[in-house]
């Protein structure tokens, strides 16, 4: 119905304009809502006028025109100028869908009364849909000096009542701060409330944007990450665009790792859709055993994507070569795909928006991310604070796709202990596999331990394993020893010893999960 | 996007016809588009402010004024009343139009802002004499 009439006579349906700004629509719920009285808020420079002018490019029309009054800001040449470099801007709009009025000489000469009406007379003869004031808080500054508190509150209701009535949907810009909150009579009256903010932290700046309210709809709360780039402004919703719910159930077949024996040793294989961490030290192979995953996937027809921090994706393809792994072809072919990042101020919201995106792209099956510790450290340093939570958050949004996550993390070895990693992650896994150097007979051999898989009856022995031209072999349980875990064992003495090739039997969970 | 729908536009017809059958002899306002526009604001103004009933005749008009032109000359005051519709001839099939079209823009944007049933509600109030209120819906899908 076109005048807005709801489906359901019980209440009224809120129609959503799109923004024009990715991602930004599912952080809103939706979109704008329509005739919603909006303020823009932050410091100069965080992106207030492009992200509206995004929304402003994307909505009008011939049939729904926009008002876009400046007020002692920006001056409007300036504003065309820069704002014409972004893609969004579409100069045949400019005119006569989206119409500039300079209401600068008009706000130092006049009372409040006086440019409420102006804006409602260019409203009215425009028949304008949508309305910006930019700055707004030019308007209150000036009028703040001469007028009560009261008859501030008073102009700002009567400018969202008209506006509003006169269905416009509208955006008050201005450079607020946050302690303002409180006693500002614009942000009683605004349907919506955005809050944009910036900081620079070393050689990085981080953007965050927050709903601090939104009238009508469920918008996502919290900080959200953008970013600014010649497109414009692109949101990172938190929910990385997987709001709904996922239909896949976990473990219904197991996915095999390229190493039979270690498919064996893990009840079978990995189970799909689930996430496995593999942790160890420097050379001890788990950049290797990701490109088996993925190679062994490729061979079954399930595309892949890899995510590398470290490596160049040309020295990640040279080197999974040498062991027989052929990556090329199904990159030309699009079965694979190689994400390389490394811009050290991305926050980690960016990152699984990339993978997200590649999974989509190619319909993978299986993700490698190598390493979470090349993934921190192409972190800005705003975001490596919150590092775990967002790992909880990119693992969980994966994994709901069906995807099966294998992530690699490097640890640091001691001989006193044995870490699964240095970021306290393990808990995010649904199973776990440990690499470790171990000093016998005067050699550093290499070991693996399933340390824990989910819901399944895993090997509960230590094996040793190469690494040989043909990629990961595992060879036999490392038997006769005390303190393997230590990597520097000792001779085992005690009798009733476990027999050789036992493996656990009781509760899977509750026997995989132990470890030393 | 302003056009209210076929639904409204039959309602506020019913709306016209139905004041016009229950003018009071003493009823000094003239045409009935303006005693339901004045009972409605009556009825109105407590919940949406004077100012608010008085925007939205005046967008009521300003759309209605795109369909009608006899309207260009018609005005909402300040106090939120339509001024100068008896100048229009009477019984002409334009002012009839113009009667339905500002009356369906009313409706028609109070249904846009708070959806038809509480539209429907006040509108009762306003007009509880008139016997053919009753929005079904399957008028309006």
């Amino acid at each position: 119905m076109s005048n807005g009439q709801s489906e359901s006579h019980d209440r009224v349906i809120i129609r959503q304009l799109p923004t024009g700004v990715p991602g930004l629509d599912e952080i809103l719920g939706g979109g704008i809502p329509e005739y919603s009285f909006n303020i823009v808020a932050g410091a100069p420079g965080c992106g207030k006028t492009t992200l509206v002018h995004q929304f402003v490019f994307a909505n009008a029309s011939l049939e729904c025109p926009a008002l876009y009054f400046t007020v002692l800001g920006e001056p409007a040449v300036k504003m065309l100028r820069y704002q014409q470099q972004f893609t969004f801007f579409d100069q045949s709009k400019l005119v006569d869908s989206i119409r500039f009025i300079n209401l600068s000489q008009f706000v130092l000469e006049n009372d409040l009364g006086a440019v409420l009406e102006e804006i409602i007379r260019q409203v009215e003869a425009h028949d304008a849909r949508m309305v910006v004031v930019d700055s707004f808080r030019t308007v209150v500054r000036k009028v703040r000096s001469s007028a009560t508190e009261m008859e501030l509150q008073g102009f700002v209701q009567r400018l969202a009542l008209h506006l509003t009535s006169w269905q416009v949907t509208s955006f008050l810009i201005g450079e607020y701060v946050e302690a303002e909150l409180r006693d500002n009579p614009v942000f009683t009256v605004s349907d919506g409330l955005f809050w944009l903010f910036q900081s620079a932290e070393r050689n990085s700046i981080v953007r965050k944007m927050q709903i601090m309210k939104l009238r009508g709809q469920e918008s996502v709360p919290g900080l959200h990450t953008f970013r600014i780039t010649q497109d414009g402004v692109q949101t990172f919703p938190r929910t990385f665009g997987l709001a709904q719910e996922s239909g896949h159930i976990k473990g219904q077949r197991r996915l095999s790792t390229g190493v039979r024996k270690l498919d064996a040793l893990m009840d079978g294989g990995i189970p799909d859709g689930s996430s496995l961490l593999l942790a160890g030290p420097s050379g001890s192979g788990k950049s290797i055993m990701a490109s088996q995953f993925i190679a062994e996937g490729l061979r079954q027809g399930e595309p892949g994507v890899v995510a590398i921090f470290e490596e160049l994706p040309s020295e990640y393809i040279r080197r999974a070569g040498q062991f027989g792994f052929d990556f090329e072809t199904p990159l030309k072919d699009g079965t694979l795909k190689l994400i390389y990042i490394r811009p050290l101020d991305l926050s980690v919201d960016e990152t699984v928006y990339a993978i997200v995106d590649a999974v989509k792209q190619v319909g993978a099956k299986r993700v490698v991310i190598d390493s979470m510790v090349g993934f921190e450290m192409a972190l800005a340093p705003d975001f490596r604070y919150e590092f775990r939570e967002s790992l909880y958050r990119m693992i969980g949004a994966l994994t709901r796709l069906g995807v099966t996550v294998f992530s690699t993390v490097e640890v640091e070895e001691n001989f006193t202990s044995m870490g699964l990693s240095n970021f306290a992650i393990s808990f995010l896994s649904d199973d776990i596999l440990r690499l470790r150097y171990v000093s016998i007979n005067g050699q550093l051999r290499k070991m693996l331990m399933v340390v824990k898989m989910r819901g399944s009856a895993h090997s509960i022995d230590i094996w040793e394993y190469e690494i040989t031209n043909q990629g990961i072999v595992i060879g036999e349980p490392l038997r006769g020893y005390r303190g393997l875990t230590t990597g520097i064992p000792g001779p085992w003495f005690e009798e009733g010893d476990r027999e050789p090739g036992e493996v656990a039997k009781g509760p899977p969970d509750s026997k995989g999960d132990s470890h030393d | 996007m302003s056009n209210p729908s076929a639904a409204i536009r039959a309602w506020a017809q019913r709306l016209l016809a139905a004041e016009a059958t229950h003018q009071p002899a003493s009823d000094t306002h003239g045409h009935e588009v303006i005693r339901v526009c004045e009972k409605l604001r009556v009825s109105l103004t407590p919940f949406v402010g004077a100012d608010g009933f008085t925007v939205l005749l005046r967008r009521a008009l300003a759309l209605s004024r795109a369909e009608v032109p006899l309207l260009q000359t018609i005005k909402v005051t300040a106090g939120g009343q339509l001024e100068r519709m008896e100048a229009a001839p009477a019984d002409s099939g334009q002012e009839r139009e113009a009667a339905i079209a500002i009356t369906a823009h009313l409706l028609g944007l109070l249904v846009t802002f708070i959806g038809e049933s509480l539209t429907l509600r006040l509108t009762r109030k306003a007009l509880p004499e008139a016997p053919d209120l009753i929005f079904e819906s399957e008028d309006v899908k």
